[in-house]
């Protein structure tokens, strides 16, 4: 599948409400991002027997199978209070079914720095209550704003519409962002010269352009499809390294060594 | 570019000498440079190198055993060792990619058996180890030097003079391999009694580095004994190399002016060291 064909989204994997006051509107989620770089299994050299992973005691090296797997917080170095699944999915919050909009807000107006990820919303058996929420904030370009517990983590998040479906994206906490005014270095920059900064202006501006993102692809990831390629029709690879100025002088050097000892 | 050479260079602005600002690539492009007067010394021979791969502020290991990863390429020597108590595998370093690939290793001391494998017994040259006991130092290693040259010459072998690298001077003259390591330890050791007598600055007894003279470390003409190759750095901090010298460059002679800079520009004073070979 070429960079430009984009995947079908497969089968969602959450059902549950979206609640607007009285309102609730039966909804599916599914994945919209999903990671495109190859991902290798491993195996054992010799045989290329894959491998699978185990649980090991750190102390005892005995075998320990999930049924005798338990979470543990350390409160001290080797120090533990054990919780089990059980007592977890006890204190899940509410938001882990039903996800309820607090308020509306203008979509552009919230910071993108704190946009985690986005799934795709779907309407779950009824599609009125869901195409009526959608052409909503469709026309007044406003996105509702809850939170959503997914696994063991709650997210505050966004509801609005995009390319034709409503989107669920998950945001950070602002203490989960550290703060890139606290670092020395920045704090401590001297202010640029009238001149300096008239000089990159100039820079920039002959660089301005509109932005693609289709401009970019994952170039290692072509590479590891190429290898893959060549190693199916049984070539072998020359692993050509990118070649730097220090090792420009040692070929250089090299040559006229080897040119010498062809004489004697 | 078509590739010149087996090996894949790495780390190659790493300092390994930082007082003399020195990094792996120009300790590689000095080894490409002095390659062909050096290969002539290193063929055919059980290395023992001093690697330092953090530099020489660091603490370097020896390395007898080839180590992990050696390419197959690369000649090996496969024996047992008496020091080790157990079967090494030498390197052999008979081509220019063995000494690239030993210099990426920061391998920065090599050093040479005066014998070589196809016949450990029989050593192809005897050594004559200047080594001055302060207070005494260059100009009288100098002179003992010249004796012993002129000895030598009495017995017909053609004597070649080199830095050791650091303080002291080494003598060499190429042999016919009909001689054993006993019969050149004898012989060296009988030089440096000789002089003993005639100077009174030379001290010829096993160990026994007496100072102010210039002690001759006649053992170091034995099997498991190694020699700093001609043209191989030492692990000083200004980078110095163990450097082939003419006999008249023996006056006012300042060991520490050969650095890894300037040693590849050098005349070769050691042109047809392997055409004559003599016998004791």
């Amino acid at each position: 599948m070429s960079d430009d064909e984009v995947s079908p989204p497969g089968r969602s994997f959450w059902s549950g409400t979206v609640s607007i006051g009285l309102v609730n509107v039966p909804v599916k989620l599914y994945t919209m991002i999903r990671d495109q770089s190859y991902s290798f299994h491993f195996l054992r050299k010799r045989d290329g027997c894959p491998l699978r992973y185990q649980r090991v005691c750190t102390f005892d090296k005995e075998v320990v199978e999930w049924g005798d797997v338990a979470r543990g917080y350390e409160v001290q170095k080797g120090e533990f209070i054990t919780l089990s699944k059980e007592e977890l999915d006890a204190i899940r919050p509410e938001s882990d079914r039903r996800i309820k909009i607090d308020k509306f807000v203008h979509y552009l107006g919230v910071d993108p720095l704190y946009f985690q990820s986005s799934y795709i919303l779907g309407p779950d058996k009824s599609g009125d209550a869901y195409g009526l929420l959608f052409a909503t904030l469709k026309k007044k370009g406003m996105a509702g704003v809850g939170r959503y517990t997914m696994r063991t983590k709650e997210y505050p998040v966004l509801i609005h519409a995009y390319r034709g479906a409503l989107i669920l994206t998950t945001l950070r906490y602002p203490n989960e962002v550290i703060d890139p005014g606290t670092i020395k270095d920045i704090k401590e920059l001297k202010e640029p010269s009238k001149k300096e900064l008239e000089l990159a202006e100039k820079i920039l501006d002959n660089l301005t352009g509109d932005f693609d993102i289709r401009d970019y692809k994952d170039t290692y990831r072509e590479n590891v499809e190429k290898l893959i390629k060549l190693k199916l029709k049984g070539e072998t690879i020359k692993v050509e390294r990118p070649e730097t100025e220090e090792v420009k002088e040692l070929m250089v050097a090299l040559e006229q060594t080897l040119q010498q000892m062809k004489k004697r | 570019m078509e590739r010149l050479t087996r090996v894949s260079f790495t780390n190659l602005e790493k300092v390994l000498y930082p007082a003399a600002r020195v990094r792996k690539l120009d300790i590689i492009k000095y080894y490409i440079r002095v390659a062909p007067r050096m290969l002539p010394f290193l063929e055919g021979r059980a290395l023992v190198v001093n690697r330092f791969p953090d530099g020489v502020m660091e603490e370097g290991f020896y390395g007898k055993d080839a180590p992990q990863g050696t390419p197959d390429w690369v000649r090996l020597y496969h024996t047992y060792s008496e020091t080790a108590k157990r079967e090494l595998d030498y390197v052999v370093c008979d081509d220019l990619d063995t000494l690239l690939w030993l210099a990426n290793l920061a391998a920065l001391e090599l050093h040479i058996p005066l014998a070589r494998v196809d016949n450990p017994d029989y050593p192809d040259m005897i050594l004559f180890d200047l080594d001055p006991q302060p207070p005494t130092g260059m100009t009288e290693a100098a002179t003992v030097a010249r004796l012993i040259n002129s000895k030598l010459e009495e017995r017909g072998l053609n004597a070649w003079v080199k830095t050791s690298g650091k303080r002291g001077l080494h003598i060499v003259a190429p042999l016919d391999r009909r001689n054993t390591f006993d019969e050149t330890r004898a012989y060296a050791h009988e030089v440096g009694i000789e002089l003993a007598n005639e100077t009174g600055i030379v001290s010829s007894e096993k160990g026994q580095k007496k100072p102010g003279t210039i002690y001759i470390d006649y053992p170091q003409n034995g099997h498991s004994r190694t020699m700093a190759c001609p043209y191989s750095l030492r692990a000083i901090a200004t980078a110095t190399a163990s450097v082939p010298l003419s006999w008249n460059e023996l006056d006012g002679l300042d060991p520490s002016r050969f650095t890894v800079s300037n040693v590849p520009e050098k005349c070769d004073p050691w042109r047809g060291f392997w055409k004559k070979l003599g016998k004791l």
